[in-house]
């Protein structure tokens, strides 16, 4: 086994699960210009729809994905109309005070309806593969492949199709995009639908190598936020680059430096990009 | 931007602060939302008409990262209270009484477990309090004596009874006597090499410092000193890795079932072959039962025995009981709480007295000795002068994929 090739994999896999939820953190940051704290929930949410779909409904992985990617889109417009579209003329920290609420609520509400047990998810995805002295699982590759596929989809819609170049229009002045007569609603709600449909997607992808279980969205949240601050608020390319910058650091620093300071790597990581760039490696609306 | 990293230290601080040392810590992501604990659970034991009523207070993870663990602690107590009160009470100093337990929710953290042990004093005047973690029990030790308050903690950690504290009663055995046997059978069976991936939690830590000296006097060598910290690391493959890199023989694993599941599965997938030593608070039928039933998985692994492995008249009613009631086994937790609550109901009735600690304290091996034989969950010889109780100790050992129970001179 190469541990070095082999670590270089892993930092890959972890580091497409970050880039797919900071995404959605990033993008959703764009309308509320706050981070939206109920983000990780909403991950959470997609592991168990994707799950649940599976075991109770029967029907396919993928087919249960796609569920989830509706349900959770579903809750993320939801939230946009009954909570932050109702609290748009109030200060922000109404905003960062209701996304924490929803976070609560959905992770009680998710605990009241299926339990606190871990349940673990089983896809046929689970082969075993060697290649140029790495192992990895066939979900692994399943990762990496889909992330890059998400990511090229999402850059292909945001540049080329008229919605997407709204919602950057959105993101980068929402006076100036109103003047242009953007409907600014019906953007909030797509743009909160796809960040929900990103967290539903990498929940679904990196439940199999995980578990499922109330608590899942705030180790991936935590790390998205470092991720969204490296690579700039609001920044669709910084969240994409952050992500495998946070997911090689800490491959690379267990391995090399030690496992106990992973997690200070990115930290420190942190602290030294914001010095040089307080605005993070991709200044917002530089999309 | 400043209020976001307000946000975010805060979201920082409840991720670090659930890293809280506990022996029987559950997985501990950083699940606890920042909210306020203490939050009082609904009654859940009816107590007799007509009765005094004894309240028994627990705080423990009711919420939150390690609620699937606090929950079935509290089953345990639940199931006991309800049926003592099913038979009418307990009758102390010719008088009777019937338990009322007033559950409150510390999300594993230690200073909330203090706040609530407090507030169990002072609003319900109970005269026992259970704490199912270690970080929660030292807590409560600071101030248990001066409040006469007897704290029944479920924590295998050695230290909590020999510190002197009077009113401590520890409910499961100390760890450090599973480390010679587990080592000894694991250096036998797979060899001398041993990789160290405990969790990074204080008790994995202590585990760690246990077993490396025993280990190493027993002829064997240390490969690799890691750890996993289940609350930080999203993906365990790069530990992992790590872990094997110096191929060993025998992986230290552990923590709770459910992650240390985790680990062993993606150890298998790169490709080990040894063995696993678990440390005792993973249970090896829970970490089946995570897997889906994977005895290639589990195939030499050595732990504590699981309850449902080990039935005996004592426990064969509670066990069904128990499924029948909540749909799944009953792991360790429930079974010592369960039958901790019988123990103390018993030297309550011997002490002649439901309110004095101390007195309860010191009639609690006479209680053991009372408990009817059908509720003796576990083979206790006595409580000790520390307050622990003695277990007859055996292992779990996977042969063929089967998990068999070894005793420990074999």
């Amino acid at each position: 086994m190469d541990v070095l090739a082999q670590q270089l994999f892993n930092g890959l896999t972890i580091g497409s699960v970050y880039s797919l939820v900071a995404l959605g953190l990033t993008l959703v940051y764009g309308i509320l210009h706050i981070p939206n704290f109920a983000h990780g929930a909403l991950y959470m949410v997609g592991g168990y729809v994707t799950l649940m779909t599976m075991t109770t409904l029967g029907l396919p992985y993928f087919v249960a994905m796609f569920m989830s990617i509706l349900v959770v889109g579903g809750i993320a417009v939801l939230m946009e109309r009954l909570v932050f579209h109702q609290l748009r003329h109030s200060p922000p920290i109404h905003d960062k005070i209701a996304a924490i609420g929803l976070l609560l609520f959905l992770e009680t509400l998710v605990q009241l309806i299926w339990g606190a047990d871990y349940r673990s998810m089983t896809t046929p995805f689970d082969d075993i593969v060697s290649f140029l002295g790495i192992t990895v699982t066939t979900q692994r590759i399943l990762i990496v492949v889909a992330a890059v596929l998400v990511m090229i989809a999402l850059h292909l819609f945001l540049k080329k199709t008229m919605i997407g170049a709204a919602i950057i229009a959105m993101s980068q002045n929402r006076e100036g995009a109103f003047l242009q007569g953007i409907n600014a609603n019906r953007v909030a709600m797509l743009t909160f639908f796809i960040s929900g449909g990103l967290a539903a997607i990498a929940a679904s992808i990196s439940s199999p190598i995980n578990l499922v279980y109330p608590g899942m969205g705030h180790l991936v949240i935590l790390k998205a936020f470092v991720i969204i601050i490296i690579g700039g608020m609001g920044s669709v390319p910084g969240a994409i680059i952050g992500g495998y910058i946070l997911g090689f650091s800490e491959s690379l620093g267990a391995t090399f430096i030690s496992s106990d300071y992973s997690d200070i790597i990115a930290f420190v990581l942190l602290v030294a990009i914001l010095t040089v760039k307080p605005q993070g490696l991709f200044a917002k609306g530089a999309h | 931007m400043g209020m976001f990293l307000g946000g975010l230290l805060l979201l920082m601080t409840t991720a670090c602060s659930e890293e809280d040392p506990s022996s029987t810590d559950t997985a501990a992501p950083p699940g606890a939302p920042a909210g306020s604990g203490g939050e009082e659970v609904e009654e859940q034991t009816e107590v007799v008409e007509g009765t005094e009523v004894v309240n028994i207070g627990f705080s423990g993870p009711l919420s939150g990262a390690g609620a699937y663990y606090g929950n079935n602690t509290l089953n345990g107590l639940t199931m006991a209270i309800d049926e003592i009160n099913a038979d009418g009470g307990i009758e102390v100093d010719g008088e009777m009484h019937s338990l009322n337990l007033v559950s409150l929710d510390d999300q594993y953290l230690p200073d909330e477990t203090g706040a609530n042990a407090r507030r169990l004093v002072q609003e319900s005047d109970t005269p026992v309090i259970f704490v199912p973690h270690s970080g929660g029990t030292y807590a409560t030790q600071i101030f248990n004596e001066q409040d006469e308050v007897l704290l029944a903690s479920y924590s295998s950690e050695p230290e909590i009874t020999q510190q002197g504290n009077d009113l401590t009663m520890r409910i499961p055995p100390t760890y450090d006597a599973y480390v010679e046997p587990f080592s000894e059978y694991q250096m036998e069976r797979f060899g001398p090499k041993l990789s160290m991936l405990p969790p990074s939690t204080e008790f994995g830590m202590d585990w760690a410092e246990e077993l490396k000296p025993v280990w190493e006097s027993l002829g064997g060598e240390v490969v690799h000193e890691g750890s996993v910290d289940y609350s930080m690391d999203t993906d365990f493959f790069t530990v992992v890795t790590n872990a094997l890199s110096d191929d060993p023989d025998v992986l230290f694993v552990g923590g709770s079932s459910e992650p240390t599941a985790q680990v062993m599965q993606q150890a298998r997938e790169l490709g080990f072959e040894g063995g696993f030593l678990i440390m005792d608070q993973a249970k090896l039928d829970e970490i089946d039962n995570v897997l889906g039933g994977a005895p290639d998985v589990i195939d030499g692994s050595v732990g504590v025995a699981p309850l449902v492995y080990d039935i005996h008249e004592g426990n064969e009613q509670f066990i069904h009981d128990y499924q029948e009631e909540h749909g799944n086994d009953p792991g360790s937790e429930a079974g010592y709480h369960y039958y901790a609550v019988y123990i103390i109901a018993e030297a309550m009735q011997e002490a002649g007295t439901v309110e004095d600690a101390h007195a309860i304290r010191e009639n609690l091996d006479d209680g053991l000795h009372q408990v009817p034989e059908d509720k003796r969950i576990y083979d206790v010889s006595e409580v000790d002068e520390q307050g622990g109780m003695t277990t007859e100790l055996r292992m779990a050992v996977v042969e063929d994929g089967e998990i068999e129970l070894v005793d420990f001179d074999d």
